[in-house]
């Protein structure tokens, strides 16, 4: 048998991953690709605890975090393509105008 | 032992395709081993016992966000090329706040003692079913209107304005 | 309806004066009119004069009758601060009768005196007039001390006020500004003895006995105020100054009533003074050094209202001497006949100023023939303040030196008496020089001057004449006897008194005494006039008070200010630093929130 404590530490790197690429891409969709890792790594938390505790509920709390997840990436994506038709890139660091 | 054997190998495989998802020059590549590591997701949802989970995890994510994430690659470079290059000034910084935040959470890992242990029983599809139509029902629909609401705010974002000129100067403030 | 009471005739004596100053104050029309505002001047005055009448004559049916009628003021936590009201006895009836009756016979005498001032400015006279009536009553008839300080301050405005009369007038404006001044800084001391006064009392009170040194701080913070109210030495050289008011104002302000007002207010709380022997010592000495000083300066000026104001002066330290001799009687009894002839005299000489357009002596002369009643009248006045025995004067003059005498104030006695001799020499010099001699031109054309200027005359020298003859009225009304006699004191001042006549008319009647003999004099008289104590007071003022106040200006500015600077400074560019962490660069909020997680979790972790 696989510990639990396996897959809350793969889950805890892959999550770290995520953080990682959030804190550099300077590409939108480089983020967004980060945040879609890190949700993954919470989803495997989500199914790991289903399983040592049983029941379902776990599970369908993976499902509802995935769809969240989806509908997330949809108005990311829509609005990183907003950011490439008013500024013509999508690099983050150049799209400072809140500044001031 | 076996299961062991596989846990392991898949673990290490997602470490890597995750760190190439994060880490790697090319945004499409990156995209593309971020399809792996759902999939591999996907093996470890059937290690866990969650048949039907890994059936959606290969649907929804592998074939579902990967695509979209193509599309939008695709939509947006246009004019220069998928490499890129994370920044050379944030790389230590972000790895440093990482390593700090896996160091903190592995700590908590490994310091709780005793976790419940989970049995071999497969959580069937029919079970998940049953438990989204009756105890999460609200849930349920609240979450359909959520991703009603997405599509709708999507599209409303994304689409081009069919009126009007569009403006957009040097510094690109605004659609219209 | 039922009939009066003391308290009504109160209420009516202090607040017709002041209905007629709000009218004259607020209704323009009225004032600018000039001749209806100094008529509804009058009548108020006339109301207020009859009203203390009636009371007086209520008060000598029954002497030790004290009415005290006050309402809350100031309240504090259910109870009250202070009160205000109305306190009749014979102490502030007689004092409410000699001001109504100085004040009005000068009203009326304005009317003939002013007669030649625009109306407006006419209108505006008679308004200050009834404020002043007001004020002095509300001191007068005051039942604390509180209220008596809010009259005493009033009074001082409307001084401030009749002196910048002639406001367009560049010396009259900077006179009435060292008049408020001057007696301004003497007010702090009467500020800070109702200060001290409640915390040790937690009242306004007069008549409470003090512990320990109280008594002596407060009597002399009192004595401090009356010193500048009344003139006395080292605070009267406004006193001089204030003659550029018009005549009749020096008469009832400077003369009768308001620079008398510092002696009241001492005869007022007496039941204090008498717990602080220490001050009333300093202020038989003060007092005496003031009359003998004055009296001096007296005999060299010129103008012959700077005399009579030196004169006041003088006779104002006989009061304090009185005073601080213990007689009450004494010095309420002088004040009561000084303001009589002082007022008299003023107007006499107001006469005599309308006649020949100047304040200088050497301008009249002769004025005898011209104006016959000016000249009788002020003769009757002058004697009287001389101390020519049978008239006022002399009565209240002699027991003043009595008092004096018993006490075993010795060198203040001679000084008395010195100044007594003095002031029968300078007033007889005024007297041969103003209306003896040879006339000047101006005096050739002078004439007698109308009836409303002769009325008040008439009247005041009538009380010159007969008020020393109620001493013994007067002494029932403060609870004392008094009974006339000729002792030591009396022989030797009326003698002195004499003989400073006589010299007087040896000297400027006669004419056989040159009047060079008393050149040695006149040095003295510069010396001692008010020129190096005011060089010392702008002295004080520029080196001292300015320097002080600069220094404290200059710590407000730089440190008190700076350290506000230096604060909104540390925000402005605490602000403008923090300021570089919103780059816009949504990473770097995203470091932000993980930093942020990290730290909550290690917080979170801690044992």
């Amino acid at each position: 048998m696989i510990p639990l404590h396996a897959y809350l530490l793969l889950a805890a790197a892959l999550f770290t991953l995520g953080v990682y690429g959030l804190l550099t891409r300077r590409n939108a969709v480089g983020i967004l690709i980060s945040v879609e890792l890190m949700a993954n790594a919470v989803n495997i938390n989500l199914v790991a605890f289903s399983w040592a505790h049983g029941g379902t509920v776990g599970q369908v709390f993976a499902l509802f975090a995935m769809a969240v997840t989806v509908a997330e990436v949809v108005v990311g994506l829509a609005l990183v393509i907003l950011l490439y038709r008013s500024r013509k890139d999508v690099l983050v660091d150049q799209a400072r105008d809140l500044r001031h | 032992m076996i299961e062991q054997a596989i846990f392991a190998f898949v673990a290490s495989c997602m470490l890597y395709s995750g760190l190439q998802v994060v880490h790697g020059r090319n945004l499409v590549h990156a995209v593309l081993w971020l399809g792996v590591t759902l999939s591999l997701t996907a093996l470890l949802f059937l290690l866990l016992r969650a048949p039907f989970l890994a059936g959606i995890q290969i649907l929804l994510y592998a074939g579902g966000v990967v695509t979209l994430m193509l599309f939008g690659i695709m939509l947006t470079h246009r004019h220069g090329g998928v490499h890129v290059e994370n920044q050379q000034g944030r790389k230590l910084r972000g790895a440093l706040a990482a390593g700090a935040l896996f160091a903190l959470m592995s700590g908590a890992i490994c310091t709780t003692g005793a976790l419940p242990h989970g049995g071999t029983a497969v959580v069937s599809a029919a079970e998940i079913g049953q438990a989204f139509l009756t105890d999460h029902l609200l849930a349920f629909e609240v979450l359909s209107l959520l991703l009603l609401a997405a599509m709708v705010g999507a599209i409303a974002l994304a689409r081009r304005s069919d009126y009007g000129e569009v403006v957009s100067g040097p510094a690109g403030r605004g659609v219209r | 309806m039922s009939a009066p009471t003391p308290f009504h005739w109160g209420l009516i004596a202090l607040l017709f004066p002041l209905v007629a100053a709000a009218l004259i104050g607020l209704v323009a029309p009225l004032r600018r009119a000039g001749m209806p505002a100094a008529l509804v001047s009058i009548a108020a005055a006339l109301t207020s004069l009859l009203a203390s009448a009636v009371l007086l004559a209520g008060q000598i049916d029954d002497p030790s009758r004290a009415v005290v009628e006050v309402v809350g003021w100031l309240p504090v936590a259910g109870s009250t601060m202070a009160e205000v009201g109305l306190r009749l006895d014979g102490i502030s009836l007689s004092m409410l009768l000699i001001v109504t009756v100085v004040a009005t016979c000068v009203q009326v005498f304005s009317l003939g005196y002013m007669a030649d001032e625009p109306p407006s400015a006419f209108g505006r006279y008679y308004g200050f007039h009834s404020l002043f009536i007001f004020s002095m009553n509300l001191l007068v008839l005051a039942p604390n001390l509180l209220q008596a300080f809010a009259g005493w301050e009033l009074v001082g405005l409307t001084s401030y006020l009749l002196i910048g009369f002639y406001y367009r007038k560049p010396s009259a404006a900077k006179a009435a500004v060292k008049a408020f001044w001057v007696t301004k800084f003497g007010d702090m001391g009467l500020l800070l003895a109702l200060v001290f006064l409640f915390a040790q009392t937690g009242a306004f009170s007069w008549d409470v006995t003090l512990s320990g040194g109280w008594a002596v701080v407060i009597t002399a913070l009192v004595f401090f105020a009356v010193v500048g109210k009344s003139a006395q030495f080292p605070l009267h050289v406004w006193l001089p100054n204030a003659m550029e008011g018009p005549t009749p104002v020096s008469a009832l302000l400077h003369a009768a009533t308001m620079v008398a007002a510092g002696v009241f207010l001492v005869v007022r709380l007496d039941p204090l003074f008498v717990q602080a022997p220490e001050t009333q010592m300093a202020m038989a000495w003060i007092g005496a050094f003031t009359a003998l000083f004055a009296a001096v300066i007296a005999v060299v000026q010129k103008d012959i209202k700077r005399v009579l104001a030196y004169s006041t002066c003088s006779q104002l330290g006989y009061m304090i001497c009185a005073l601080g001799a213990g007689s009450v009687m004494a010095a309420y009894f002088h004040l009561t006949t000084h303001a009589f002839f002082k007022a008299l005299l003023f107007l006499g000489a107001g006469s005599v100023i309308h006649a020949v357009h100047s304040n200088n002596l050497a301008d009249m002369g002769g004025l005898w023939r011209k104006m016959r009643l000016t000249a009788v009248t002020f003769i009757i006045g002058a004697l009287a303040l001389a101390g020519v025995p049978g008239l006022a004067g002399f009565f209240s003059k002699d027991l003043v030196l009595e008092a004096v005498h018993e006490r075993g104030l010795w060198l203040p006695w001679l000084a008395l008496l010195a100044a007594a001799f003095l002031t029968a020499f300078y007033m007889g010099r005024v007297v041969f020089l103003a209306f003896f001699g040879t006339p000047s031109k101006a005096a050739e054309h002078a004439h007698e001057s109308g009836p409303t200027m002769a009325l008040p005359l008439v009247v005041l020298a009538v009380g010159s004449v007969g008020a020393g003859y109620f001493g013994s009225s007067f002494a029932e009304l403060y609870g004392a006897s008094y009974s006339f006699h000729m002792g030591l004191s009396g022989i030797v001042a009326t003698s002195l008194g004499l003989a400073g006549l006589g010299l007087a008319w040896l000297v400027y009647g006669r004419r056989s005494l040159p009047e060079s003999s008393f050149a040695f004099l006149a040095p003295i008289g510069k010396l001692a006039e008010s020129a190096l104590l005011d060089r010392m007071y702008t002295f004080m003022f520029r080196r001292v008070l300015l320097v002080l106040a600069g220094l404290i200006g200059w710590l407000d500015r730089y440190v008190v200010d700076g350290l506000i600077n230096v604060i909104g400074w540390a925000a402005i560019e605490g602000g403008r630093r923090l300021r570089r962490v919103q780059t816009g660069n949504v990473q770097d909020y995203t470091y932000a929130v993980v930093v942020g997680t990290i730290l909550f979790v290690i917080w979170g972790l801690w044992p």
